[in-house]
């Protein structure tokens, strides 16, 4: 149910606003997204205020004659709030506050990537349809095809490091995330195609590309946004998944995933050092889920069920 | 090729990472008669062992093996020479099917052995000498390539020679009777002995052995042969009926069988060989005990007694690339001994630094016979950052050195090592960016020089063979630069080379070590490489596995002495 | 006539993806730094040595030449080096591992069971399961019972396989020692062993998957219990479990076979993180092996091979679709 009128904006954000608020979890997810967000920009800051910092080696916090955290529950204290990693002594705390910033920011920008791909491939795709049409089916099919956990694997090793790292993934799994977006977006275009307004607008003679860009794509916007909303959380798994293969983001930068890749053999002897960070990565995928879902039901109930999978 | 190179490449080289338990009281005087105590037993005959290893892949061909002369592929074959090991000794170089380790009649380029009387294949077939020359010719063969070669760059007339498969021999090799070889070597060697050690002098039957899996069912001269293979899952070997334990002194071959058990993962072998299950107690693990699983040990007293750690180990040390921009120059690299803080890296490593090993000053490692202390660079073990800056300040850095690339492998807790490294050496005002690959894709940037290099790496050395040559000439020499070679630091030096030909070719042993500390000094001088710890390695096994120990090296246990108890 | 000809079409366009899979995984690694050949090379590894062993492994050609000589393998097989110590890798041939000294095929096979084991009873229980709930919390629609499934649903979707996995290793396997921390045991060696180690991957496994099924079948099951049939069954007095069982059931089961084929075709392919995880020696880990060694044909081949098993699940879905949906058959 896209809006009725297809030229003005300011109906749509208070229809969102609406949406999140009537729904409890959704609330829920969007306080939850707002305090990660809050904490990945504060970070550095906490940073400085605390003195903790994710990178600096701090052997007093461990316990010499083991190498753990000095104290119980992985070392927590007034001073190392989740505690400390074993054999470093770097505090817990800092790595999941700058993971966050990690996570969001491959998460965000690479859906931002696949979205923006996928609605103008997507969109293209069901609105002119034909030779183009079919290209596009059966490169998503190759890319859905493609096992892109290998492929990533593989591209670490050959990018060079001067390459960053950040910017590699988020293109990589920008890339491998257009074809499901386009996939929405197609079907939706079929929809609006078929809709007066756009008739209108072609038998009018106008060109294709400004039908399509003027007429089409602002009325795709309600399961664009559904779309991208769950595609966030499965990027930032991504993401997380790829650490925790060691094929992320490199040492020293913190990331969930290494963190909890890390944590796996302390599993037995500091079990808090896997709690924190899976916890967070847990905590910040179901915020976007919550939410994802809640403008889905409100927004696009008919995606809900093409965009579960 | 894999069956044995990849454990063994691991087994020698990636020290990285190995761990040790060592309590504040010194394991190094426990180690060797821990495991005798704690079993109440002496070793006996009979029972079956079993061999907890993380690979999938094994195979016992003695042309595509890189074993030590003391692990699985001794169980199952002979050399001509091998270690003696034994607690709390050097390793000794001794006849094994020869009746001596080689005598040259001149100035080491011909090497003469004799077998002993009376040796077989397990099939009942004698050992000839022909058979000793066919396997060595065999390792030439483009398909029998992976394994220990030091032979193939030593005999005479050896270059392009492709194996015997196709009728070419190779002339060096001569077996002028059945019982006798004479090595005819391009250049005076006198590690020939040692080289006579590495698993290709072990003998193929003369015309067999052209099949690629002639390693899952080779014809033994050891104590065992391979009775069942499943693969990927499991090795079951049982004794040869045709080994003569009277002309053997370094295999008791106590067990009656022995499985080597495939793809353990190192973390849950520790933890089931702990734990002492009914199943595990007859088993010990191959692989390290991580410094997680260190942890959890140590405070479990039955298991504790069971943990063996070997007093030394590994030379673990940080390459500098002497061919990269501000590292070309002598005095910046002289600015990385003191920038380094190697009590960090022993922490990194093991938890402390008891665990880890001792602080490494020299390149010749603890064990060698002819090693020598010394350090050219004296500081604490924390470093010192603040001398670190004035050198490099006096070098032209001022501002420090930014952006250099560190090179690590992902196994053995490389990670964790190398950001210690990083974190101590930005003190000294040196920004590193870490690059962590996977072990075998390390080991390939480290073997071939490209455009694209690195400026550090993290490497750890163990040598093929205790001489310190074995320690030396790998990582310094300049042949040693890329084409499959290991000198990480690029380091080239006509006066270095030359040192290390002069000494190879010297044949009496301790005017050979006196030449070879020389080297050690001399390269030490030019600091191509910042030697970190000599890593201890910590092994567990089950109560009921008796005779369980380390020699002074290599810092593995010896599996040929291992029994069980019933 | 008609059909016979889509299941042509749709055959060529699955080899096509093949094609392409097997062209880009090829090209991308070997832009790799390192040099496959060095690792059978023997220490200390001569110049020498090293381009016999290249010769022999067929990696003295270039690399589109090699994707030429791959792709005629399939057909005709290969023969590595001459003479006594050929190496010979039969028709089809998926590539040799030079490091395992065995055939891609072969290799893959070894480790199936695993995955195979490792897939089907989870993917059994999460479609029972989460069918069974999704119908629970439809016919429940509103209550308590309806949020909380609800809420776990989302848990599930949310939560990563490797941090479940590690949670219940730490609770189940450690703390309360009940079932095995980790490794994998024949079913033909003890099927009790082989379903107690198998037991939680298989729980792990089923909870996240089964977390979608949950919300499609409850999705699915409004949808047809609004039917007019349903409306008419129950208007003649049909017992309530008839009703449900027999007529709604059917048709909330059938979309969900779309979805189930594509879930353990990817599956099948490879469950790399869940392999990790448990420590299962699967076709997953038999893939990170092969990155980790740099064996570029075994790589190839379990790439392929995980691609294959999405390929075949589309076209199988497809197919099935077709037959069952017979609108759905022309387009």
């Amino acid at each position: 149910m896209a809006g009725p009128d297809p030229r003005r904006g300011r109906w749509r954000r208070s229809a969102l606003v609406r949406a999140v608020v009537e729904r409890r979890p959704a609330t829920v997810g969007a306080v939850l997204i707002a305090g990660f967000v809050l904490l990945a920009l504060a970070a550095p800051l906490i940073s400085r205020i605390t003195g903790q910092d994710p990178y600096t080696y701090d052997k007093f916090a461990l316990d010499p004659a083991t190498g753990l955290p000095a104290g119980p529950l992985g070392g927590i204290s007034s001073e190392h709030w989740f505690g400390v990693e074993p054999l470093t002594g770097r505090d817990v705390f800092a790595m999941v506050a700058h993971g966050a910033r990690t996570s969001f920011l491959i998460g965000v920008l690479a859906t931002a990537l696949a979205v923006v791909l996928g609605v103008v491939i997507g969109a293209s795709a069901g609105y002119l349809g034909g030779w183009w049409d079919r290209v596009v089916g059966w490169t998503g099919d190759v890319i859905f095809g493609f096992p892109y956990l290998v492929f990533m694997i593989a591209l670490s090793a050959v990018a060079p490091p001067q390459v960053p790292r950040t910017l590699l993934l988020v293109v990589a799994i920008g890339f491998f995330g257009w074809p499901r977006v386009a996939r929405v977006v197609r079907s939706a275009t079929l929809g609006v195609a078929r809709r007066d307004f756009v008739r209108a607008s072609q038998v009018m003679g106008s060109p294709t590309w400004r039908t399509l860009t003027r007429r089409v794509v602002p009325n795709l916007w309600g399961p664009v946004v559904v779309v991208a909303t769950l595609s966030i959380p499965e990027r930032i798994g991504l993401e997380a998944a790829l650490s925790f293969l060691g094929v992320g983001v490199r040492p020293p930068t913190p990331s969930w995933g290494r963190s909890i890749s890390d944590a796996i053999a302390w599993v037995q002897t500091d079990p808090m050092l896997l709690v924190f960070p899976g916890l967070a990565l847990f905590g910040a995928t179901l915020a976007f889920n919550l939410l994802g879902d809640g403008l889905r039901d409100a927004l696009d109930p008919r995606t809900a069920r093409e965009g579960a999978h | 090729m894999n069956t044995h190179s990849s454990p063994s490449r691991r087994l020698v080289l990636a020290g990285l990472g190995a761990t040790s338990f060592l309590a504040a009281c010194g394991a190094n005087e426990r180690q060797g008669s821990g495991s005798g105590q704690s079993s109440g037993s002496t070793p006996t005959k009979g029972g079956t062992l079993t061999v907890l290893v993380s690979s999938t892949s094994t195979n016992f061909d003695p042309a595509k093996s890189q074993s030590l002369a003391i692990t699985s592929l001794g169980l199952v074959h002979r050399r001509l020479t091998t270690w003696k090991v034994e607690s709390g000794k050097p390793a000794e170089l001794v006849p094994d099917l020869a009746t001596d380790v080689g005598t040259t009649s001149d100035d080491g380029t011909t090497w003469t052995f004799t077998l002993k009387d009376g040796l077989m294949f397990s099939d009942g077939s004698p050992i000839r000498a022909a058979d000793v020359k066919w396997g060595l010719e065999r390792s030439f063969a483009a398909s029998f390539s992976g394994g220990l070669t030091y032979h193939k760059d030593l005999l005479a007339g050896a270059a392009g020679y492709t194996g015997p498969f196709e009728g070419a021999r190779l002339a060096s090799i001569a077996t002028p009777d059945e019982k006798t070889l004479v090595f005819t070597l391009a250049r005076p060697y006198g590690d020939w002995g040692w080289v006579a050690s590495t698993p290709a002098f072990a003998p193929v039957p003369e015309g067999k052995g052209a099949e690629a899996d002639y390693g899952l069912k080779p014809l033994a001269s050891g104590p065992y042969v391979v009775s069942a293979v499943q693969q990927g899952v499991k090795i079951e070997m049982s004794r040869n009926e045709h080994w003569s334990a009277s002309t053997d002194d370094v295999r008791p071959a106590y067990p009656d069988s022995v499985v080597f058990s495939l793809g353990q993962a190192t973390d849950v072998v520790s933890q089931r060989l702990a734990a002492d299950s009914s199943a595990d107690q007859t088993a010990f693990g191959a692989g390290f005990v991580s410094p997680a699983q260190l942890v959890q040990v140590s405070s479990n007293p039955s298991a504790k007694g069971r943990l063996v750690t070997s007093e030394s180990g590994a030379l673990a040390f940080l390459a500098l690339n002497t061919r990269r921009g501000p590292l070309q120059d002598v005095q910046v690299r002289k600015a990385f001994q003191y920038a380094v803080d190697k009590a960090a890296f022993q922490v990194a490593t093991a938890g402390t630094a008891a665990l880890a090993g001792e602080v490494a000053t020299t390149l010749i490692t603890d064990g060698i016979a002819g090693r020598e202390e010394f350090d050219l660079y004296p500081t604490d073990p924390s470093g010192d950052p603040a001398k670190a800056k004035e050198l490099l300040a006096a070098a032209g850095h001022p501002q420090g050195l930014s952006g250099l690339k560190l090179l690590v492998s992902q196994s053995n807790n490389g990670p964790a090592q190398a950001q210690a490294v990083q974190a101590s050496l930005a003190k000294a005002g040196i920004g590193v960016d870490l690059q962590v690959l996977d072990e075998d894709a390390y080991y390939a940037a480290i073997n071939t020089v490209n455009a694209d290099e690195y400026d550090l790496a993290l490497a750890s050395w163990q040598p093929d063979f205790p001489s310190p040559n074995a320690n030396l000439q790998p990582l310094f020499a300049t042949s040693a630069i890329g084409n499959g070679g290991y000198n990480s630091a690029r380091y080239s030096s006509p006066s270095v080379d030359a040192a290390i030909a002069t000494a190879q070719a010297t044949v009496d042993t301790d005017a050979a070590a006196k030449a070879w500390v020389a080297v050690d000094k001399a390269v030490m001088a030019d600091s191509p490489v910042v030697p970190l710890i000599y890593t201890r390695n910590s092994f567990l096994r089950g109560s009921k596995v008796t005779n369980f120990f380390i020699g002074a090296f290599p810092a593995y246990p010896n599996y040929l002495a291992v029994g069980v108890s019933s | 006539m008609a059909s016979a000809r889509y299941v042509l079409l749709r055959l060529a366009s699955g080899a096509g993806v093949l094609l392409v899979v097997a062209f880009v995984t090829f090209a991308v690694f070997n832009l790799l730094p390192s040099d496959p050949a060095q690792l059978s090379c023997g220490r200390p590894c001569t110049p020498e040595n090293l381009a016999l062993a290249k010769g022999f492994m067929g990696l003295d050609h270039p690399w589109y030449q090699q994707f030429g000589q791959f792709l005629a393998g399939i057909v005709t097989g290969r023969t590595f080096g001459t003479g006594a110590t050929a190496v010979v890798c039969p028709a089809p041939c998926f590539g040799y591992s030079f490091q395992e000294t065995a055939p891609v095929v072969q290799l893959i096979a070894d480790r199936l069971p695993v995955t195979v084991s490792l897939a089907l009873g989870a993917a059994v229980l999460w479609l029972v399961v989460g069918v069974a709930l999704g119908v629970v919390a439809a016919l429940r629609r509103g209550t308590a019972v309806d949020h909380l499934l609800g809420g776990l649903s989302v848990v599930g979707v949310s939560a990563p396989v490797y941090l479940l996995g590690l949670l219940g290793i730490l609770l189940l396997g450690f703390t309360l020692d009940v079932v095995p921390v980790s490794g994998y045991v024949a079913l033909t060696q003890s099927p009790l062993d082989w379903a107690w180690h198998l037991v939680l991957p298989w729980i792990v496994l089923a909870l996240i998957n089964g977390a979608v099924y949950v919300r499609l079948a409850r999705g699915q099951m409004l949808e047809v219990l609004s039917e007019d049939y349903i409306r008419t069954a129950r208007a003649k007095g049909l017992r309530e479990r008839t009703v449900v069982g027999k007529h709604a059931l059917r048709n909330v089961t059938l979309p969900l076979v779309t979805l189930f084929g594509l879930d353990l075709g990817g599956l099948l392919g490879g469950a790399v993180i869940t392999e990790k995880t448990f420590g299962m020696p699967g076709v997953g880990s038999l893939l990170l092996d092969a990155v980790g060694q740099l064996d570029l044909p075994l790589l190839l081949g379990t790439t392929l091979f995980a691609a294959f098993l999405i390929v075949v699940a589309n076209i199988v879905v497809d197919l099935v679709y077709g037959f069952l949906d017979p609108r759905a058959r022309l387009t």
